[in-house]
C-alpha cells in the first residue's frame, strides 16, 4: 500500500498556554516494499510523526492517504490492522501469562477465528525467532527477549506498513543484528517499513530511502545516498569516510552500507 | 506531557505560600476542630469572612479556588434541602402541601451548609498554597516525634516524596502503554462497564509489572547510594519556623475564638 | 573533603580486586559469574564488555555489596563490600542503566543530595558539595527542575551529579549510555570523559567505541573471564570478537579491514587522512 501525509501539522495543547507546535508542514510518502527511514534528533517530531501514520493521533492540518484514501475515512481498527506501530521499548505493554497469548491480542481483536489467529501467531513468533518463547511469561523473559515477543505482537496483525520506533534502543549488538536482518526479512516479503531512529549507522545498513527532520518539518527526503550525501556532517560514519575521499577519488561514488564502501575504498586503494 | 501539579496546588508567590507547611498544617487541623466548637451562624459567617479575605491574600483566582468546593456542591445541597423541608423548628413560613418550610430549617440548613463549604475550603487552601513536596517535609516533621513510639515517620514521608516523584512517570508510562495497546486493536471506549474495566486489563497489568521493576531497581539504586534508613540521616531541604508562622498560627486561634463566642 | 565517620585504611595498590568470585542467582542452573579474578589498580580507566547474561551487572553488584558472593573475595579500597557495604559505597558509586528509576527525590538539586543526606553530611556542606556535583556535570539552572521534564541525558547527568557529590574515588558504570539516544550519549560520555583522570573507572558497555580510551577491556561471557586485552589487541582479534558477540564501531572496523591499527583511528577524519596517507606514501616508495 501507498502510504502518504500531505501537509501534515500538529499541535499539542493546542490553546493552551503549553502549545508546541510538533510538526509543519510535513508531506512524505511510504512506497510499497521499502523501508523508510526517519532520523532527526530530539525534539524533531519523529516519533510525533510514526503516531500519525496508524492515526494514533490525528493531524491539526494536513492528512493523512492511504492508496490515495483519506485515512479518516477508515474505521480505526482497519488501519491500524494495516499499519502496524511498534512504540520504543515495547516490552512495557507485555501483559498476557503467556508470550503466545499476549502475541494473540491483536489478531483476536480484529476478529479474526482461532484457528487464524493461532496460525497467525506462529507465523509471527517464527519471523522474529521466537518460537520457543511461546509458552513462557513474557515477565519472565530477557530485554532482548521480550523486545522480541512485542514486535511478535504487531506483526502478527499482518501489517501492510509496520513502523518501528527506535526498535533497536537498549539492546546489545547480536540482538541489534538480528533485528536489522528482520527490517530486511520484512522487506522482500513485501512489507514496507518505517524505522524511526537517531542511529544513522543503523540506518544506513537497512534504508532505501531516508527522510529527515528537523524542528517538526522535512529537512530532507530521498535516497539514503541522496541524504546522506547532501550534509555529509550529519551521515553515518561510512558516508562521512567515502565523502572525505571523494575530492581526490570521485571513482569511490556514493557508497553507504558497510559492505559496499569497503569495497569502494578497496578497489581505490589501487590493490 | 503539560499537566504539571498534582491535584491543587497553584503555584504563585503570596504570604500565605511563603509560610511554613507545618504552620498551615496546624492552622488547618486548628481551623477544622474549631469549626465544630462554633454553634451561631454569625461566628461561621465571621470566621468565612476570615477565610476570603485570607484567599484573596494567597493570591489564588476566585474561579479557581470555587471550583474546589465543586465536588461538596451536592451534599451541601442535599444538607440544606433535607433541613429546609424536615425542620420543624420556629416559625412556618412557608406552605406547600404537606411541605412546611420553617425559619428554624432555613437557618440551620445554612449553618450546616457553612460549615461543610468552610471544611472543604481550609482543606482546598492548605493544598493550594502548600507544594507536594513541602507538605510532605511538614507531614514528615511534625510526625517525628512519634519516632519515639517507634512509629515510622522517616519512612512514611519518605515513601510520600518517593509517590511524589513517580506519579508524573507513572502516570505518562500509562498513556503510553494505552497507545501502545490501541495500536494493536484496543478499544477502551466499548461496551458495557464491565466490558469497558476488563479493557484496561492490558494497561493495568504492564503498568503494576512495570511499577515493581522500577521499585526494585530504585531500591537498588538507593541502597547504592547509601540508603540504609532514617537513622543518621540530614536532611538537604530546611524548614525554618518564622516570627510570621507563629503569627499566623494564633492568628487562626484568635478568629475561630471569635467565632466561638459570637 | 572526607566523608563523615572516614578514617584511611591500607588497602594496597588495588582499588578494587575480585579473587575467584562466584555467585548464582538463586533457582538458576547456571551460575552467574564463577571462579572470576580481576585487579584494578588506582587511577586505571577499565572496561567491560560481553554478551548479555554474560555476568557483567553480577559482577557490578558484587562490587558495591548489593550481592554477596557465594565463593572467593571483593576487596574494595581494602574493604569487603559484603561485610562493609556502607563504607564500600562511600569509596564506589555506580551509575546505573535506566535514567529514569535512579532519581529518587522529585526535585534535582534534592535527589543529588540523597547521597549526602544517607552520609549525615550537615547541610551547610551539603549545599556546597550539591553545588560543585550540578556544576560538574553542565546543569546550573536546573535545580529546581523535576525529574520527568528532563531528557535521559540529561536525566543520567543527574544521577552523575548525585554520585560525584559523595567523592568516591571509584566509579562504576554499567551500561549508562545504552537507553540514551545520540546528543544523550554525547553529553554523558562527555562528562564521564572529564571524569577518567581523577577516578578509578570501571567500564560496562556495549559500545566498543566507548572504551577507545581505556587502559584495558574486560570480556565476560558465560560468567568467566575470557580475555583481558588492551582495545588495539582486542580489537585486532576478529575471533575474540565474534566469539564474544562483540561488533566494532564502524571506523575501526574499515580501518581493520584497509589493514589499519583499529584503535588508533577512530573518526571519519582520521580514517579518510591515513588512507590517503599510505597511497601517498605508496606511490612515493614505486
Amino acid at each position: 500500500m501507498k502510504l502518504e501525509l500531505r501537509n501534515v501539522g500538529h499541535i499539542y495543547a493546542r490553546g493552551t498556554p503549553f502549545q508546541v507546535e510538533a510538526l509543519r508542514g510535513v508531506s512524505l510518502v511510504v512506497e510499497p516494499g521499502e523501508v523508510l527511514a526517519i532520523v532527526g534528533g530530539t525534539g524533531s517530531g519523529k516519533s510525533t510523526l510514526a503516531q500519525h501514520m496508524n492515526l494514533l493521533l490525528v493531524p491539526t492540518s494536513g492528512e493523512v492517504l492511504v492508496d490515495g484514501v483519506d485515512a479518516m475515512t477508515l474505521t480505526k481498527s482497519e488501519l491500524r490492522r494495516r499499519v502496524g506501530l511498534v512504540f520504543q521499548f515495547p516490552e512495557s505493554a507485555l501483559f498476557a501469562p503467556t508470550v503466545e497469548e499476549d502475541v494473540a491480542f491483536a489478531p483476536r481483536q480484529l476478529g479474526l477465528d482461532e484457528e487464524e489467529v493461532t496460525e497467525r501467531v506462529l507465523e509471527s513468533l517464527r519471523a522474529l525467532g521466537a518460537v520457543e518463547l511461546a509458552t513462557r511469561s513474557p515477565f519472565a523473559l530477557s530485554g532482548g527477549e521480550k523486545r522480541r515477543a512485542a514486535i511478535a505482537g504487531v506483526l502478527a496483525m499482518g501489517p501492510e506498513v509496520l513502523v518501528l520506533d527506535e526498535p533497536t534502543a537498549g539492546l546489545d549488538p547480536a540482538a541489534r543484528e538480528d533485528l536489522l536482518a528482520l527490517i530486511l526479512g520484512l522487506r522482500e516479503a513485501g512489507v514496507s517499513v518505517v524505522l524511526v531512529s537517531h542511529d544513522l549507522d543503523e540506518v544506513a545498513e537497512v534504508a532505501d530511502r531516508v527522510c529527515a527532520l528537523h524542528e517538526g518539518r522535512v529537512s530532507a527526503v530521498g535516497t539514503a545516498a541522496e541524504v546522506f550525501y547532501g550534509d555529509p556532517t550529519r551521515a553515518p560514519e561510512t558516508v562521512r569516510v567515502a565523502s572525505l575521499l571523494r575530492g581526490s577519488r570521485p571513482g569511490i561514488g556514493h557508497p553507504v552500507r558497510f559492505r559496499e564502501t569497503l569495497d569502494a575504498l578497496r578497489a581505490q586503494q589501487g590493490t | 506531557m503539560t499537566t504539571r501539579s498534582l491535584g491543587q496546588f497553584y503555584p504563585v508567590s503570596s504570604p500565605v505560600h511563603a509560610l511554613d507547611p507545618r504552620a498551615k498544617i496546624i492552622a488547618t487541623a486548628v481551623f477544622v476542630v474549631g469549626l465544630f466548637l462554633i454553634d451561631s451562624t454569625a461566628g461561621l459567617l465571621f470566621v468565612a469572612a476570615a477565610l476570603v479575605a485570607l484567599v484573596a491574600v494567597s493570591r489564588i483566582p476566585a474561579g479557581t479556588f470555587l471550583r474546589l468546593l465543586r465536588p461538596v456542591l451536592f451534599i451541601v445541597a442535599l444538607t440544606v434541602l433535607f433541613q429546609v423541608f424536615f425542620s420543624r423548628e420556629g416559625v412556618a413560613l412557608f406552605e406547600w402541601g404537606f411541605l412546611e418550610v420553617h425559619s428554624g430549617g432555613l437557618r440551620m440548613g445554612l449553618f450546616l451548609a457553612l460549615r461543610i463549604l468552610l471544611l472543604v475550603s481550609s482543606a482546598g487552601l492548605l493544598t493550594a498554597t502548600t507544594a507536594p513536596v513541602a507538605l510532605a517535609d511538614g507531614i514528615e516533621d511534625l510526625l517525628s516525634p512519634l519516632k519515639k513510639v517507634r512509629f515510622p515517620a522517616h519512612e512514611v514521608a519518605m515513601m510520600m516524596t518517593i509517590a511524589l516523584r513517580f506519579i508524573p512517570t507513572l502516570g505518562e508510562e500509562a498513556e503510553k502503554i494505552q497507545s501502545a495497546q490501541a495500536a494493536r486493536g484496543a478499544d477502551f471506549s466499548e461496551g458495557g462497564p464491565l466490558r469497558r474495566a476488563r479493557s484496561f486489563l492490558p494497561v493495568l497489568v504492564p503498568l503494576t509489572v512495570g511499577a515493581f521493576r522500577r521499585a526494585d531497581e530504585l531500591a537498588d539504586a538507593m541502597e547504592s547510594r547509601g540508603y540504609r534508613g532514617g537513622e543518621g540521616r540530614t536532611r538537604y531541604r530546611e524548614l525554618r519556623f518564622r516570627v510570621g508562622d507563629a503569627l499566623a498560627v494564633a492568628l487562626t486561634l484568635f478568629i475561630l475564638l471569635v467565632g466561638i463566642l459570637l | 573533603m572526607q566523608n563523615p565517620g572516614e578514617g584511611t585504611r591500607p588497602g594496597g595498590s588495588f582499588a578494587v580486586s575480585c579473587e575467584r568470585v562466584s555467585f548464582s542467582y538463586p533457582g538458576s542452573a547456571q551460575p552467574a559469574l564463577s571462579g572470576v579474578s580481576l585487579d584494578l589498580r588506582r587511577g586505571e580507566y577499565v572496561g567491560v564488555v560481553g554478551p548479555n547474561g554474560g555476568g557483567k551487572s553480577t559482577l557490578v553488584r558484587l562490587l558495591n555489596g548489593l550481592l554477596k558472593p557465594e565463593s572467593g573475595h571483593v576487596l574494595v579500597s581494602g574493604r569487603d563490600p559484603a561485610t562493609e557495604p556502607f563504607e564500600v559505597r562511600k569509596h564506589l558509586g555506580v551509575l546505573f542503566q535506566n535514567p529514569e528509576n535512579g532519581l529518587v527525590a522529585p526535585f534535582v538539586e534534592d535527589d543529588v543530595a540523597f547521597g549526602l543526606e544517607n552520609l549525615g553530611v550537615p547541610r551547610e556542606e551539603m549545599r556546597e558539595r550539591v553545588a560543585r556535583a550540578v556544576e560538574a556535570v553542565g546543569l546550573q539552572g536546573y535545580e529546581r527542575r523535576e525529574p520527568h521534564t528532563l531528557s535521559g541525558g540529561e536525566k543520567q547527568r543527574v544521577a552523575l551529579a548525585g554520585l560525584l557529590a559523595v567523592e568516591p574515588e571509584i566509579l562504576v558504570l554499567d551500561e549508562p549510555t545504552s537507553m540514551l539516544d545520540a546528543a544523550g550519549r554525547r553529553e554523558v560520555l562527555k562528562h564521564l570523559g572529564d571524569l577518567r583522570f581523577e577516578k578509578t573507572v570501571l567500564h560496562v558497555t556495549h559500545h566498543l567505541e566507548e572504551l577507545l580510551d581505556a587502559d584495558r577491556i574486560l570480556v565476560l561471557n558465560g560468567g568467566e573471564l575470557v580475555a583481558d586485552e588492551t582495545p588495539e589487541r582486542l580489537f585486532s582479534n576478529a575471533d575474540l570478537l565474534r566469539g564474544n558477540s562483540l561488533v566494532l564501531p564502524v571506523v575501526p572496523r574499515l580501518a581493520l579491514e584497509l589493514g589499519f591499527p583499529p584503535a588508533k583511528l577512530r573518526t571519519p577524519e582520521e580514517l579518510a587522512e591515513a588512507i590517503l596517507a599510505r597511497t601517498q606514501s605508496g606511490t612515493r616508495s614505486l
